[in-house]
């Protein structure tokens, strides 16, 4: 609530260049928020979500740059799209666990950026499609896309948090602390991991989709496998096992490349040695290193996991 | 379509699969060993590219410089990615899959920038010596002469490494540890030890490969972008840990990649992801791999 107010207030203060960092933030931060969904709740990584992120974003670059469609009709239909190719990959991915899931999300991630990126009829190749206008009642401006945007990743985010906080979410939690257990009380655990993964898609196809009119075009490298690291690691940085920590991490992460990216080009490496720091240091997470510090922070005990690093 | 291009075809897949199998090996020797999924490898391997041409550019005036910067782009590399174990790899062994993930990602995002500072932006060529710069006719097909050595020296190392894994002392302990660590442990045989070493030899393949590779175009940036996926493909289809399961792999791949650009250029690459997905979706272990303990 706090974050919202804040969030509500901040473009009036800051320079315009920051607001378009806070677009980037809250864009990033649903589509981390997603991955999340199949990191911190399910327990598995997956190295190819960048793959639903880039559809999201195709599906409504395709839509507004061939056909015109109005932007509040291409969200929906871009969650559509984003769930139908997890509907299909998803499938034979949740048959994996651990390594050879993450290997597997990673090869259909690859996948679809290369038919993305090969198919230069349909989606401009590696040119990517460019004049993706935001809707004209939003204007030119930085601000009234920062506020859609804000509008939409609140509802995102909400209907994520309490999908994660139904019976549904505390499914996912008892398949990721105890698969097996959870199979012998009778759950279906791979359509249970399915129906999650097609979720998870579904609202990295809408951060996708945020995505285009934002930054006025899309590109095949919105679904490589190095795209698909950054929610990761944001989720990570933040901490995985609190519902705001992937935001917080793509905060952190988005803010700081902003702000190093004005100085030096190379920010791969700066992000490289922050990443190193904050694996080596903080496990848990920024969330999990101060509900470790400061307990009274610690949002619900049951959400926070012991981490044996 | 004759057949002579189809031969031409096929062993331009054979050198590409070759390239692959080098720097692939590496790669599965270290995941069999150690569980590390090495994102780095191909940034080491790049390097090793750009270690060949420095050293070839210091000893020019000598004829022995081109076939000399090879071997040395192997222990450089090895050299790097034994003070990369040593400093930063080992602390990681026992962490988390998606915390090796980031670290060796990073590795790999901070290597990248490395060369880019040490060796800038323009590309950099390696010019061959006289006698590799004509191509050759094997059954009438025209064919670079850099290539046969290229599958040459793919196939010496390739039995190098299977005569060092089955003969040699060392060798059984790392067949040993691919199996099961805590037994060698157990055994008294110091695990630390071997994990470095294992670590720099898989290193030191991947800079001996980018020394390879370099003579056959120039040298550029972001070229181990491409390699670090197609290796994890081969390592995938031939399973972890298995050096022929490696070789098969990379002679896969290199060969679908080559005919399949002939007659779809576009979908050559889609292709290999379709094989690899498919590998893991049947036999998550790979062709040649035994299910694994984690």
């Amino acid at each position: 609530m706090i974050l919202f107010l804040l969030a509500v207030i901040l473009p009036y203060i800051v320079p315009v260049f920051w607001v378009h960092v806070l677009t980037e933030i809250l864009i990033m931060g649903l589509f981390a928020a997603s991955f999340n969904m199949i990191f911190g709740y399910m327990g598995q990584l997956t190295f190819g979500h960048a793959a639903y992120y880039g559809v999201g974003a195709y599906t409504t670059g395709l839509l507004m740059v061939k056909a015109n469609v109005p932007l509040l009709v291409c969200l929906p239909l871009s969650m559509l799209s984003a769930g139908l190719c997890a509907a299909v990959l998803g499938y034979f991915c949740v048959k994996l666990r651990g390594i050879y899931f993450a290997i597997l999300t990673m090869a259909f991630g690859q996948l679809v950026y290369y038919i993305i990126f090969q198919w230069y009829t349909f989606t401009g190749g590696d040119n990517g499609l460019q004049g993706i206008v935001p809707p004209a009642f939003l204007g030119k401006a930085a601000n009234p896309y920062y506020f859609f945007t804000l509008i939409v990743v609140a509802i995102g985010m909400i209907a994520l948090w309490i999908i994660s906080e139904s019976p549904f979410g505390y499914t996912m939690r008892a398949i990721r602390d105890n698969a097996e257990r959870t199979e012998f009380i009778g759950i279906n655990i791979q359509r249970y991991m399915h129906l999650n993964f097609i979720i998870a898609a579904m609202f990295a196809g809408l951060a996708g989709a945020l995505w285009g009119p934002f930054n006025r075009s899309v590109a095949p490298d919105l679904c490589n496998w190095q795209h698909s690291g950054m929610p990761v690691f944001m989720a990570v940085m933040g901490g995985p096992f609190n519902f705001l920590g992937p935001l917080i991490g793509s905060a952190i992460y988005t803010m700081l490349m902003a702000f190093v990216t004005s100085f030096t080009e190379y920010w791969p490496m700066v992000s490289g040695i922050v990443i190193i720091v904050v694996v080596l240091v903080m496990p848990g997470g920024l969330l999990g290193l101060l509900g470790d510090k400061l307990p009274f922070l610690r949002q619900n005990g049951s959400d926070t996991k012991e981490t044996n690093g | 379509m004759d057949i002579t291009s189809l031969f031409t075809q096929f062993l331009s897949g054979l050198t590409y699969g070759t390239i692959l199998f080098l720097v692939a090996a590496g790669l599965s020797l270290i995941f069999g060993v150690m569980n590390i999924l090495n994102f780095a490898h191909a940034a080491l391997w790049l390097m090793g590219a750009y270690f060949s041409y420095t050293f070839w550019n210091l000893m020019q005036e000598h004829s022995f410089a081109f076939w000399l910067s090879i071997p040395l782009a192997g222990f450089a590399a090895a050299a790097v990615g034994w003070f990369l174990e040593v400093v930063l790899i080992k602390r990681i062994y026992k962490r988390e899959l998606h915390e090796q993930l980031l670290i060796t990602y990073s590795i790999a995002l901070i290597l990248s920038d490395t060369i880019k500072l040490t060796w800038g932006v323009t590309n950099k060529l390696i010019v061959r010596p006289e006698i590799i710069r004509k191509p050759v006719f094997i059954f009438g097909s025209p064919l670079d002469s850099y290539f046969i050595l290229v599958i040459l020296s793919g196939a010496a190392v390739a039995i190098g490494l299977w005569w060092f894994l089955k003969y040699t002392r060392y060798g059984h302990i790392v067949k040993a540890a691919v199996h099961s660590r805590e037994m060698v442990g157990a055994l008294g045989i110091p695990i630390p030890r071997i994990y470095t070493w294992v670590f720099t030899l898989g290193i030191f393949l991947a800079g001996f490969a980018g020394g390879i590779q370099a003579p056959i175009g120039s040298i550029t940036l972001g070229m181990d972008n491409a390699i670090i996926i197609q290796a994890f493909c081969v390592v995938v289809i031939g399973g972890f840990g298995s050096l022929l399961g490696t070789l098969v792999g990379s002679l896969i791949v290199g060969e679908v990649f080559s005919f399949t650009i002939l007659f779809w250029p576009d979908g050559a690459m889609v292709l290999i992801f379709v094989i690899t997905a498919a590998i893991l979706i049947v036999r998550p272990w790979g062709l040649f791999g035994t299910p694994m303990r984690t």
